[in-house]
């Protein structure tokens, strides 16, 4: 796959409540972005660590002769690290930090499929008593009797390595 | 009828200027990038004036010069090339290759202009 | 690649034209009697005027015209060429270059003035003696009135063949004056023996004009030197005919062409240099040249750096197979990769002295702004660096001028004083040591007043009074932001001194900057730049589970630790090696490696010009080409990795950014001390 499944919509028609998403799995949990980011689904490849780097983006692969950098967003949110499986994946989105398209690859146990989600009574991350760090979550919406995590990359991006609050 | 001339050169930024400053005195103007493009092109089509510089890749002005003297079609068409210094020797070896006369570079769009003229009065 | 638009190619050897005329004028001002150097600045502003006229830049051309006329007075020795008449001329082609890029804006009265500057500088001075080596006399004086001249001219039998017609010249000669003609038919031959293409006719045209002698010889320019023609003036003038220059030959065979033009004939059109004049270097330094956009030197740059990639893989699986043509392509491959290589890398570099050459005029600008003298010398002019890079260091060597100019120099009788020449004395240079170009400005002046320093230092906050510091340390506080060692902000510096931005500069460039200065004698500030090649050579190892690069440039030699010194040098930071102590760093605990060790460490000695380090690695595998990629910003805060390369078989090494390594280890080092 390698274009972001963005169907082409009316803008007038579009109701601005629903977005096409790519939703993905780890630790059990779904997570979303915007499928407008996403660039790439890979299946897993050999990463090279590097020493010195933040936690969460302590590795880069080989992305067709790019080299760009492998994040984690579990161990952004303090959950604990287990094996890959043959349903992980690679997914790579592409955002811009200071002006500069960068692409990244984010490290998932399954990816599961594009569809479009209702933003309708999205709501921001309480405060308390969430499992991860409220900073690092953009919003959390409803669907089907589970929650599903809207991520805020930027804001994990930009931290410096400390994982979550005490649980 | 109006005249229609040949300008032969590598160089685009001279090709370009040429051709402003002849099409805007009213003439048509046939382009060439080396000596053996401009011979293809004065092989079918007899010119009325052509223009080339000497120094060029694939064929030198000097070779496209004498080739183009042994045209059946451009019998006493006037060929002026273009110098970029007062090289006698170089004039020399261009006329006795066949040419009419020369310009200096760098020259200004109206002295091409009157010099074209003047080869052209009949 | 769609239609170039013709205004942006006149803008482009506009701004050639403009720069060379700077040059000019600059060497001119050195050397005020230099005719070719008068003659090729003319030259210049006259292919400016005529190409702007062409372009649709009206006021260029125009403005251009009356300086071009002005200056035409010195070329044709009516007036000196004077230190004013450069300045002049100079700010009139700044006024030129805005004209260049602003064609609709108005300057009516700078104009003005510029052009009365110009005029004053060119009048009332005694004029030049005529002395330009390849000009002939002057042409003789236009008779005021009209005379009668007897001409007459016979043709080889192929001129009309080769294009001339001979009834355009009785046009022209027409056009000058009342004319009677005769035909000369003594050559015809007989109707069978007629060759409708030949030539047989010859001419005699008496001519009443008061146009001079050139103007008629002029008529027959092209075909001067093949015909035979004699111009007499008739009735007042006693003087015996005078011939034209030297006769040709038969009407058929080869043409013997004179080359000789005779004394009294002025020299045609352009200026009258021998074609091969070398006086000046600069002049003959117009090699054949191609212009590209630097982006298309980008996009080959990435071809080729796939393509080695490729190539490599290609030598991995050839190393492997028993297929000898395999192997033999495989290497013919290898050849020319590394061929290519070279070329590319070539193609981006460019000498220095293109950066160099800039500051002439900023020195020049700067001597009338601040009343001192300058001398500005150049070294290492020819040391070639990446073309984006040079472009980058413009701005800042700027200020590091600047500076030196302003504060570094005293005013000249401080000089005198101290016993130091006249002159003020600032050097540029540039060499090239290890994987880095050294970039210096040296002035000869006062040097700095640590005292100073200290005091802003004190009253910025950047240390607190009564600490002790390094004299090195001190002057590096200059950089930080919010310093200044003016006591008062000057108009030449802007802000004030703007290290901090220049350091900020060369940071980006992974750069760095150093200050050294001794106090009355002068100080250098040296900028040292990483050649940032997109492929370069490397020295590959592994530390652990992991490859990494070293660059090649920087390694020295490269050693096998036996397993008694690996012990002994446990918990020591130096190693000994052949009477010399080099300090060195486990890269395997630097990257809190968790593999196992190999049995025998090996040690690569590195160098940053002037420190040596030992790196010590588990395993040297070898020389290998790479292309550089960058890291992204995600990774902007490791400092140890300056990029990584993509090795044969596609996994990742990270390149070793050797400078900060250093840092690095020694920072870690320091806190092991502190632990112990």
């Amino acid at each position: 796959m390698n274009k972001p499944a963005l169907k082409t919509k009316d803008v007038q028609d579009a109701p601005i409540e629903e977005i096409e998403a790519l939703t993905f799995e780890i630790g059990g949990e779904t997570f979303a972005l915007e499928a407008a980011i996403v660039r790439e689904i890979l299946d897993l490849l050999p990463e090279t660590i590097v020493p010195g780097s933040r936690p969460f983006v302590n590795a880069v692969i080989n992305f067709r002769g790019k080299v760009i950098p492998l994040a984690d967003i579990r161990v952004a949110m303090g959950m604990p690290t287990v094996a890959t499986t043959i349903d992980s994946r690679i997914v790579v989105v592409e955002m811009d930090f200071d002006g500069m398209p960068t692409l990244v690859g984010l490290r998932t146990d399954k990816v599961n499929e594009v569809t479009a989600l209702s933003m309708v009574g999205s709501e921001p991350p309480p405060r308390v008593g969430l499992r991860w760090p409220p900073q690092f979550i953009e919003c959390l919406i409803h669907r089907g009797g589970t929650f599903i995590i809207f991520p805020d990359l930027k804001a994990i991006f930009a931290s410096t390595g400390r994982s979550s609050q005490p649980d | 009828m109006t005249a229609s001339i040949l300008t032969v050169d590598d160089s685009m930024s001279v090709r370009m200027t040429t051709r402003i400053a002849l099409t805007g005195a009213g003439y048509k103007v046939t382009e060439a990038v080396d000596g053996l493009d401009g011979l293809n092109k004065a092989r079918a089509t007899r010119f009325d004036v052509v223009i080339t510089d000497l120094n060029m890749p694939n064929m030198d002005g000097l070779r496209m010069i004498e080739e183009f003297r042994r045209l059946p079609n451009q019998i006493g068409v006037p060929i002026l090339f273009l110098t970029t210094e007062s090289d006698a020797a170089l004039k020399g070896r261009a006329k006795a290759a066949g040419a009419t006369g020369w310009l200096v570079k760098p020259f200004e769009p109206d002295q091409l202009v009157r010099l074209v003229q003047k080869v052209l009065a009949k | 690649m769609s239609n170039p638009d013709p205004v942006d190619i006149f803008r482009i050897e506009a701004a050639e034209l403009l720069e060379q005329m700077e040059q000019g004028l600059l060497d001119l001002e050195h050397r005020l009697d230099d005719r070719t150097l008068v003659d090729a600045v003319f030259r210049a502003l006259h292919t400016l005027k005529g190409s702007g006229a062409m372009f649709g830049f009206d006021r260029l051309a125009a403005f251009t015209h009356h300086c071009e006329t002005a200056f035409d007075r010195v070329r044709k020795g009516l007036a000196e060429a004077t230190p004013e008449l450069v300045s002049a001329v100079l700010d009139a082609r700044d006024h030129m270059r805005a004209l260049v890029e602003d064609p609709s804006g108005d300057h009516a009265d700078e104009e003005r003035y510029l052009l009365e500057r110009l005029q004053a500088a060119v009048s009332g001075a005694a004029p030049l003696p005529v002395a330009s080596p390849a000009d002939g006399p002057v042409a003789a004086a236009v008779p005021a009135s009209p005379t009668t001249w007897c001409i007459r001219f016979s043709l080889p039998e192929n001129t009309l063949v080769n294009g001339t017609n001979p009834l355009s010249f009785l046009d022209e000669l027409r056009a000058m004056g009342e004319c009677r003609v005769v035909a000369d038919r003594s050559a015809l031959p007989p109707l069978e023996k007629l060759d409708p293409t030949a030539l047989y006719l010859a001419w005699e045209v008496t001519l009443t004009t008061d146009r001079s002698r050139a103007d008629i010889e002029d008529v027959f320019l092209f075909v001067m030197d093949d015909m035979t023609l004699t111009i007499e003036a008739q009735a007042d003038s006693a003087s015996t005919p005078e011939p034209g220059p030297s006769a040709t030959i038969s009407a058929d065979g080869p043409l013997a062409i004179a080359t000789e033009p005779s004394p009294d004939r002025p020299a045609p059109e352009a200026t009258a240099r021998p074609a091969n004049d070398t006086a000046d270097p600069r002049l003959r330094r117009k090699v054949e040249s191609v212009r590209v956009p630097a982006e298309r030197l980008d996009e080959l740059m990435d071809r080729v750096g796939e393509l080695v990639i490729v190539q490599s893989r290609l030598q991995q699986i050839a190393a492997t197979s028993s297929d000898m043509g395999l192997r033999t392509v495989s290497e013919e491959m290898e050849r020319l990769c590394s061929e290519l290589r070279v070329t590319m890398m070539v193609l981006r570099m460019v000498p220095v002295a293109t950066l160099f050459d800039r500051y002439r005029r900023l020195v020049h600008d700067l001597q009338r702004d601040t009343g001192k003298k300058i001398e500005l010398s150049t070294d290492g002019e020819s040391t070639e660096m990446d073309k984006t890079v040079i472009e980058r260091l413009a701005d800042p060597l700027v200020h590091l001028v600047r500076n030196a100019a302003d504060h570094g120099l005293e005013p000249a009788e401080a000089r005198a004083a101290a016993g130091k020449p006249e002159a003020g004395s600032i050097r540029l240079s540039a060499r090239q040591t290890g994987g880095e170009v050294i970039i210096s400005v040296t002035d000869d002046g006062r040097g700095i007043d640590r005292a100073r320093v200290r005091t802003k230092a004190e009253a910025a906050g950047l240390i607190q009074p009564g600490t002790t510091i390094a004299d090195q340390d001190l002057l590096q506080l200059i950089f930080q932001p919010g310093f200044s060692t003016a006591s008062s902000v000057t108009n030449l510096s802007g802000r004030g001194v703007g290290m901090d931005v220049v350091k900020k500069a060369i940071e980006s460039l992974h750069g760095s900057i150093d200050l050294t200065s001794r106090p009355g004698e002068g100080s250098t500030v040296s900028l040292r730049i990483p050649l940032t090649l997109a492929i370069i050579d490397g020295l590959l190892v592994r530390v652990g589970e992991g490859h990494y690069v070293i660059p090649l440039p920087a390694v020295e030699e490269c050693i096998e630790i036996s397993q008694e010194e690996d012990l002994r040098s446990r918990g020591r930071a130096f190693l000994s090696l052949r009477d010399t102590l080099v300090p060195f760093i486990r890269l395997r605990e630097l990257f809190a490696t968790s593999t196992k060790p190999d049995p025998y460490q090996k040690m690569v000695v590195v160098s940053t010009g002037d420190e040596h380090v030992g790196l010590i690695v588990d395993q040297i595998i070898g020389h290998h080409q790479t292309v550089i990629k960058s890291m992204s910003k995600l990774h902007e805060d490791v400092t140890a990795f300056s990029g990584a390369t993509i090795l044969g078989d596609g996994s990742v090494a990270l390149i070793l950014d050797v400078a900060n390594l250093i840092s690095l280890g020694q920072e870690q080092e320091a806190q092991l001390r502190a632990i112990a």
